[in-house]
């Protein structure tokens, strides 16, 4: 294996070099389906960031006890757990929320992204890096979120947090709000745009033709 | 050392079976201890949400519940709450403590209100709190029909009852659509519908919760001249008709089970005894109807 990553490389590294977003283009699902609004793009994103480094250190910690043969569902047994986990909290602390992400949260367990890092990097290194390696990743998903949603929200309804920020020709003001932001398939062009800027920025992640 | 042993031998059968059934009895912990700890604060908030619905869906300003503390008081200021025996219309708080208390609820008088869910009774499939419905005469997949059901009756500035809130429910494409339906004291036009518990597809029949369909449905007649339910979601409604709200786009069993849920809650198998009986008492004289506000305030 390679020379060990220090802390900070283990958490900044997945949030611009090597996002799970924008470089591996996973977890795509969620990030269409839950970024209407910031607030809910937000939770959603801390979800997945206490899901990622949770299970992973949890995963690194019991790793040398896992059968090979079942380590799959090993894995997903504890990733079930800790959504469910997430789940709850949610719903006893902040019900509002987690009525508006709906079936979103419970589907973080099929998120590419919390099973490739257990299976990826937890299973190879100690719980430590695990966390560190689970929180970056988490962040990484979680910025392209709060990116996708800021936009959305401000340009689907003129808010930002639910706060008017443009405001709407419906009341009064001058800004007539962008129908396509509040359906899906705007998230793709944020993310496209994003991937876009990403790349010119950081030239190396352009995959060779 | 077991660990040690398991560590070296990892994929033997007997190992692999130990650490499968290790990880999910943690597992299994984990999970029920978070659930059963936080149970209490999840049901305070679904009570407390049904309430904030309760207050939208009857016009109140957002900033009237704007905290748990103000939904709080707003309700309990402005809403009587009553529960009625759902076969006769009359009000039967004492009827269903005694019917709860022979499934084994063993609840105070004053403790009713808090503790009775119309939904969870229904779903107990006892006789002695619910019907089983037959299905020809169950569109909106009911299935089990509670016996006794809350009533809320928002007063007025001069005391007199300004809005009755129903309790309706419907299946959808996926799942029960529970919803308050507002109407006004001629239990003819509609003051508003809200959805406040359903799974239905996001974006799709999800959006019954939205503002546009929501907002179709204020001041539109729920009976026909016949005393028929005329109440009905339609493609490309005629949004003028006042029997008729717009459809859902994509989601028309969604749509569906709206008119349905209608149909069944405001009919015989309902709501509709309760109606009747507000309504002729409604038209013998205004002393007696008054006394029967009181009534409902004791009760």
């Amino acid at each position: 294996m390679a020379k060990a990553k220090t802390t900070k490389e283990l958490v900044v590294e997945p949030v611009f070099d090597n996002n799970p977003i924008a470089l591996q283009v996973l977890g795509i699902c969620s990030a269409l389906a839950v970024t209407t609004q910031l607030t809910t793009s937000l939770t959603m994103a801390i979800a997945v960031i206490v899901v990622t480094a949770c299970s992973s250190a949890a995963v690194a910690l019991i790793r040398e006890y896992i059968p090979s043969s079942i380590r799959i569902i090993c894995q997903m047994t504890i990733i079930a757990s800790m959504v469910i986990l997430v789940d709850q909290v949610l719903r006893a602390f902040f019900y509002d929320l987690s009525k508006e992400l709906s079936v979103f949260v419970g589907l973080i367990i099929t998120n590419c992204i919390v099973m490739g890092r257990a299976e990826g990097f937890a299973m190879k290194n100690n719980p430590i890096a695990s966390f560190w390696d689970g929180l970056g990743n988490g962040l990484g998903y979680g910025l392209i979120l709060v990116v996708v949603g800021f936009f959305r929200e401000l340009l689907g309804s003129g808010k930002l947090f639910g706060f008017s920020v443009l405001p709407l020709k419906a009341d009064g003001g001058w800004y007539e709000p962008n129908g396509l932001m509040l359906l899906s398939p705007s998230a793709f062009f944020i993310i496209g745009i994003f991937i876009w800027v990403l790349r010119t920025w950081k030239p190396e992640q352009v995959e060779a033709s | 050392m077991l660990l040690e042993n398991i560590k070296k031998n990892k994929d033997s059968p007997l190992n692999t079976a130990i650490v499968a059934g290790a990880l999910c009895l943690v597992c299994a912990l984990v999970v029920s201890t978070a659930a059963s700890s936080l149970k209490s604060m999840q049901d305070a908030n679904i009570a407390l949400d049904r309430k904030k619905n309760l207050l939208a869906v009857t016009k109140f300003p957002a900033e009237s519940f704007a905290t748990s503390a103000l939904v709080e008081s707003t309700f309990s200021d402005n809403f009587d709450v009553i529960i009625i025996d759902m076969d006769s219309g009359e009000e039967a708080p004492d009827e269903c403590l005694e019917a709860m208390k022979s499934i084994g609820k063993k609840w105070k008088a004053e403790e009713l209100t808090d503790k009775y869910d119309q939904y969870l009774a229904s779903k107990t499939k006892r006789k002695e709190v619910c019907s089983k419905i037959a299905s020809a005469d169950d569109p909106a997949g009911v299935k089990y029909r509670e016996k006794f059901s809350y009533v809320y009756i928002l007063k007025g500035e001069d005391g007199k009852p300004k809005n009755y809130v129903l309790p309706v429910r419907g299946y959808g494409l996926w799942s029960m659509m529970h919803g308050y339906l507002a109407i006004k004291p001629d239990f003819q036009t509609v003051e508003g519908l809200v959805f406040y518990d359903q799974a239905e597809t996001p974006g799709l029949g999800g959006e019954v919760k939205s503002e546009r369909f929501k907002g179709q449905w204020p001041g539109k007649q729920l009976f026909g001249d016949d005393g028929e339910v005329k109440i009905q979601v339609v493609k490309n409604a005629d949004t003028s008709d006042k029997h008729s709200i717009d459809a859902l786009s994509g989601a028309t069993i969604t749509s569906n089970g709206v008119t349905d849920a209608m149909r069944y809650w405001l009919g015989p198998q309902g709501f509709k005894p309760f109606i009747d009986r507000m309504k002729s008492s409604a038209t013998t004289d205004a002393t007696s109807s008054d006394q029967k506000e009181t009534g409902a305030r004791n009760g």
